[in-house]
């Protein structure tokens, strides 16, 4: 599991297996709007600059060429070969297990428990985007090592980076909550965690996520080794919700560093580069991520989506 | 008794009276009654005339007037005090109108007049509220219904987001709604909160400062919306003359205070740079960047800095939005230094920006002012916006790997406040070296 793909492998995959028919339809829709991108050796994608006006041509290509990667672009362009006449972009999460700064597991690469906890937080996330935010048109894709939120929504695909950025933001939990309030006239604080909607609740259950999946040995920005410790040592609190108590174990003037710490960490979760680059290609949904021999693929039930039930090829399992 | 007219001139009551009042025929005419109010006004200076709109136009350029003086040193409320007279809001609310067809009929979207008629009618909402004393609750909830905020979606709020005015994590949402109403907040969210009063919770989220902000950006939006359409028509339908010599008056107004090279602009003005005061982000970006972050930081973080370190490092202190061409009036500097210093850098880079992307040429001619073409030329400039240096905070978003903070970075927002204070320290301890010798 998770070894790399031999170039008769990836031809037998997309020779037996592969299926242009089964290509999101997101992607089918609009593929002659689309940039495609290509990686043949491994070494990164340097075949750019490609259109397919059909599936048909598409799918002809794949089987000649069976590449190393395949990627399209987030963006539609009135010439996507010439990457001229942007139109609009899809608005994307990339949450790359690989990547996480906090995860339980110790693994090198990626590992079941971290992939799990990648999605975990990408259901989380998606709700945000459905709930607080109203989006429509919200997909999820297994990357092979991570997953994809890919919004298209026609309400976010114009919008420019730093509205993506402020999006970000909100759904990964990225910015400190307000704490400080007035009401007639006198100001007074409300910790996060005492207002259970809204960003609030937002931060409350990212932060939580961050907490219960820490191995202690992390580190947050202005934040000491213990109390990263302590953090691990009390976190069955928030299991119950028991915030309060919480803060007061960790000593309430260091949680307001803490939360600050963790603000900076939800930022991280997430890979803002992907974010709030409206002109980036990403991996194509049924290709083949050679590095790790798993399928990408577009997940319908991101509840019990299991990958290694679902997006590993079968030529790994012939595998000696 | 206000009435909402005063804050809101998008209301059903507020088109009524411009319905009313007709053509524009009259708007230079003196009206006695408006100039009694004006006089009545308390703290209102008497002492000089041109003070003193005698006409619905003349009140028009004023509320411009206010807001372009109003940043300045030596400005003294009491020459504008009736602006903030409820008692004027009738003819205030055909003034406003008069103003945003002016801009509309007179200077291209994205103008630094049509900039300032919108910030003005902004600052004026925000100004407004604030004297409203005892009315401003009733007057907000009313202004609120009129708006129809009840049914904001929070993307039709996305500029102001992105402009970093409004932040998405400060607004109340719920499957896109912004919630403002207390109603709508209470059904909303009953069953969620168990252990404190939801009416308290309700004003400490949507307090009246979220309200305030709301409306005065709406207000913002809908007068930049109104504006451009009356562009759009003034290419078909002649303006009436008087609304163009109002248009006139606007740009004599914002050139008269907001003045070319120098002038009345306390600190600005262009000095030669100094490399040893820029902060890390910026050397590591005149140094190369490699591919991901390359574009951003040539285009957005160092097109910008550059420029305004070398023509107008003050900008944020002297808040004026001045254009290029204020202070470089033949664009020789941005043509002999500025742009062979950005070009140099995106050569520098891996690959090489240009050889890449090539039309990222035309989005830095954009950033500097000049519109989407190839080098800036006099008679695009306006065509898009001079941006100021993006603040710390996006940089360590955007480029993260070019922000490495030292000790002085810490104690600033943006890398021009940091080419500022430490051009400012460079200098003191040069003196003091002197000093000793
Ligand atoms: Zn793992």
């Amino acid at each position: 599991m998770f070894e790399a793909a031999t170039p008769l492998e990836r031809k037998r995959y997309y020779r037996e297996e592969w299926d242009v028919r089964k290509l999101p339809d997101f992607i089918a829709r609009n593929i002659h709007m689309r940039e495609f991108g290509f990686d043949h050796t491994g070494r990164g994608p340097s075949d750019r600059y490609r259109v397919f006006d059909d599936e048909k041509r598409l799918s002809r290509f794949m089987r000649a060429r069976f590449p190393f990667a395949a990627y399209s672009s987030v963006a539609f362009y009135r010439e996507p070969g010439k990457r001229r006449g942007w139109q609009r972009s899809e608005l994307i999460f990339d949450v790359d297990a690989k990547d996480l700064p906090v995860r339980s597991c110790d693994c090198e690469g990626v590992c079941e428990r971290c992939l799990d906890e990648a999605r975990e937080l990408v259901l989380m996330m998606v709700d945000t985007l459905r709930g607080d935010l109203g989006l429509g048109d919200v997909h999820v894709v297994y990357s092979g090592r991570g997953y994809h939120i890919r919004v298209l929504d026609p309400g976010v695909m114009e919008l420019g980076s730093e509205v993506r950025a402020e999006i970000l933001r909100y759904t990964a939990g990225a910015r400190q909550p307000r704490r400080k309030f007035t009401h007639s006239g006198e100001s007074y604080e409300m910790e996060h965690f005492s207002i259970p909607l809204g960003y609030h609740r937002v931060f409350i259950e990212r932060a939580r996520h961050v907490f219960l999946h820490m191995r202690g040995d992390e580190r947050i920005e202005n934040v000491t080794a213990r109390t990263v410790r302590d953090v691990v040592r009390n976190r069955e609190l928030l299991l119950e919700d028991r915030w309060g108590e919480f803060k007061r174990r960790i000593g309430p003037r260091v949680y307001q560093r803490l939360v600050a710490g963790v603000a900076g960490i939800n930022m991280k979760m997430v890979d803002a580069k992907v974010t709030i680059d409206l002109k980036r290609i990403l991996r194509l949904p049924t290709s083949l991520h050679s590095k790790v021999s798993m399928i990408c693929m577009e997940v319908k039930n991101p509840e019990t989506f299991d990958p290694l039930k679902s997006a590993v090829p079968k030529f790994v399992h012939e595998r000696e | 008794m206000v009435s909402s007219l005063f804050i809101n001139p998008f209301s059903e009551d507020a088109r009524e009276i411009v319905r009313n009042y007709g053509s524009p025929d009259t708007i230079f005419e003196a009206s006695s009654a408006l100039l009694e109010t004006v006089k009545r006004t308390r703290g209102q200076n008497l002492d000089d005339n041109s003070l003193l709109p005698g006409s619905i136009g003349e009140l028009a350029i004023k509320r411009l007037e206010w807001y372009l003086r109003r940043q300045r040193r030596g400005f003294d409320h009491g020459d504008y005090a009736y602006l903030m007279n409820p008692d004027i809001e009738e003819y205030d609310v055909i003034a406003f109108y008069v103003l945003a067809q002016a801009a509309g009929a007179g200077f291209r979207g994205g103008s630094r007049e049509v900039r300032l008629v919108v910030e003005s009618t902004g600052a004026l909402v925000e100004d407004r509220f604030r004297v409203l004393g005892s009315e401003r609750d009733e007057i907000i909830e009313e202004v609120l219904i009129e708006l129809g905020s009840e049914g904001t979606r929070w993307m039709e709020l996305s500029e102001l987001i992105g402009s970093g005015k409004l932040r998405l994590t400060d607004l109340i949402l719920h499957r896109g709604r912004v919630v403002i109403d207390e109603d709508e907040f209470l059904v909303t969210f009953q069953d969620r909160i168990t252990d404190r009063d939801p009416r308290s919770l309700y004003e400490a989220l949507v307090g009246l400062e979220l309200k305030e902000t709301m409306i005065s950006r709406i207000i913002m939006q809908r007068t930049e919306d109104y504006i451009a359409r009356v562009a759009e028509m003034s290419s078909t339908v002649e303006p009436h003359p008087l609304i163009l010599e109002t248009a006139e008056r606007i740009g004599e107004t914002v050139n008269e205070v907001t003045p070319f090279r120098g002038g009345q602009v306390k600190t600005a003005g262009p000095g030669k740079l100094v490399p040893d005061a820029f902060p890390p982000c910026i050397r590591g970006t005149l140094d190369g960047v490699k591919s991901g972050n390359r574009n951003d930081a040539i285009v957005l973080l160092l097109t910008s800095f550059i420029s305004y370190a070398r023509l107008y490092p003050s900008v944020f202190r002297d808040r004026t939005p001045l254009k290029v061409s204020d202070l470089d009036p033949d664009l020789r500097v941005i043509r002999e230094e500025i742009l062979p210093i950005i070009y140099e850098a995106a050569e520098r880079c891996e690959p090489p920006l240009f050889e890449d992307d090539p039309q990222e040429k035309l989005n830095i001619t954009a950033k500097l002012g000049f519109g989407v073409h190839d080098e800036p030329e006099p008679e695009h400039e306006g065509e898009s916006k001079w941006y100021t240096p993006m603040s710390c905070e996006k940089i360590k978003i955007h480029l993260p790997d070019l922000c490495r903070p030292d000790e002085l970075c810490r104690r600033i927002t943006n890398p021009l406040t940091y080419y500022n204070r430490k051009r400012w320290e460079l200098h003191k301890g040069k003196s003091e070296q002197e000093g000793e010798d």
